[in-house]
């Protein structure tokens, strides 16, 4: 499965100033081991050994990956993941 | 995105706690006063850098130095409010003293620029049944949300507790003018809606992308194992519970 996973201005250091990355993966964890791959660095910032960090959240679609299968949620080709991160600032 | 449809005279009767004016707290509090909220409580205890003077439009060149919440009474005044509607509270909002601020007000902004303080506001609004907007912004992007009196979803069904460690300055960061300007009017709309009895917004995150000129709406479900709405296991404010560094990237 080919995904379109935006990254969010804070991560955008990490793909070379790229605001969305296609990934093959049939899930979640797969597609974040993707990112890693291409651009290294990212899955620290994502996980940590408990899984998503607290201050992460990953949608697919309109849909909190929580509320899903967590990482093991199955994605269809096409489809759109977001990546938001708890921000403080202003 | 809606368009703002203020109700002058219930507006008139309204109140709202603006905590921290800076580069959110700034177009967020000129927007509610000139909307006409009767009472607008500005809380923050820094003075004018010059740094700030990019996104933080109540000030200019002659306040560098002034206590902010002087220098923006005297712009508020000055754009359409008065000295009765506008009150200053000279300090942060801290464990001991905010369920009492927040319970004096009808909705809460909140733009604070470190984790620890948007925490403590998501909890005391939460203990004392207000709804509070959260505001932040960092780089070209932001976000903005509402949660209702006691609301479910809240604070800490998306972002669970204060981040400790890893986090890196805002200077470092840096934040662009246009974008807290943008998210700060969008906080004051996500108020204006709530004081006018308008619950919509409520369930969604707003994120703004200033590179793309994108604005987009993520639902935020309630998290059962919340400690906050759903579990309810925080019924006090414990100091100890609101410490962590500033800014995050």
């Amino acid at each position: 499965m080919e995904v379109t996973v935006r990254i969010p201005t804070p991560l955008r250091s990490l793909t070379g100033g790229e605001e969305a990355v296609k990934v093959t993966g049939a899930t979640v964890r797969a597609v974040i081991d993707g990112l890693e791959k291409a651009h290294p660095g990212m899955k620290d910032r994502l996980l940590d050994d408990k899984g998503v960090r607290r201050f992460v959240n990953i949608y697919v679609g309109e849909e909190d990956i929580r509320f899903l299968d967590g990482l093991e949620t199955a994605l269809e080709n096409g489809q759109e993941i977001s990546i938001v991160p708890a921000i403080a600032g202003g | 995105m809606n368009t703002f449809r203020t109700d002058p005279q219930r507006l008139a009767q309204k109140s709202a706690l603006v905590v921290g004016v800076g580069g959110l707290g700034c177009p967020a509090a000129l927007a509610l006063v000139r909307a006409g909220v009767g009472r607008v409580v500005l809380c923050d205890d820094d003075r004018v850098e010059a740094a700030n003077l990019h996104r933080q439009i109540l000030f200019d060149e002659r306040d560098v130095g002034r206590d902010k919440l002087d220098a923006a009474f005297d712009t508020l005044r000055a754009r359409g409010g008065t000295a009765r509607g506008l009150e200053r509270v000279h300090g942060r909002l801290l464990p001991d003293t905010a369920r009492a601020l927040v319970q004096g007000v009808d909705v809460v902004l909140e733009g604070s620029d470190n984790f620890a303080t948007k925490f403590l506001a998501a909890d005391a609004c939460h203990l004392e049944q207000r709804a509070v907007v959260h505001g932040a912004a960092i780089r070209w992007h932001g976000t903005a949300w509402l949660v209702p009196p006691g609301g479910a979803p809240c604070y800490r069904c998306l972002f669970e507790d204060v981040p400790m460690g890893a986090q890196a300055g805002c200077s470092e960061a840096g934040v662009m003018g246009p974008v807290v300007g943008v998210v700060g009017a969008l906080m004051a709309d996500l108020a204006l809606r709530w004081l006018t009895g308008d619950t919509s917004a409520v369930g969604s995150i707003w994120s703004y992308d200033g590179k793309r000129d994108r604005l987009r709406a993520s639902a935020v479900p309630a998290r059962p194992a919340c400690p906050l709405c759903g579990q309810r296991q925080i019924a006090e404010l414990i100091e100890s519970a609101y410490v962590s560094g500033i800014c995050t990237t």
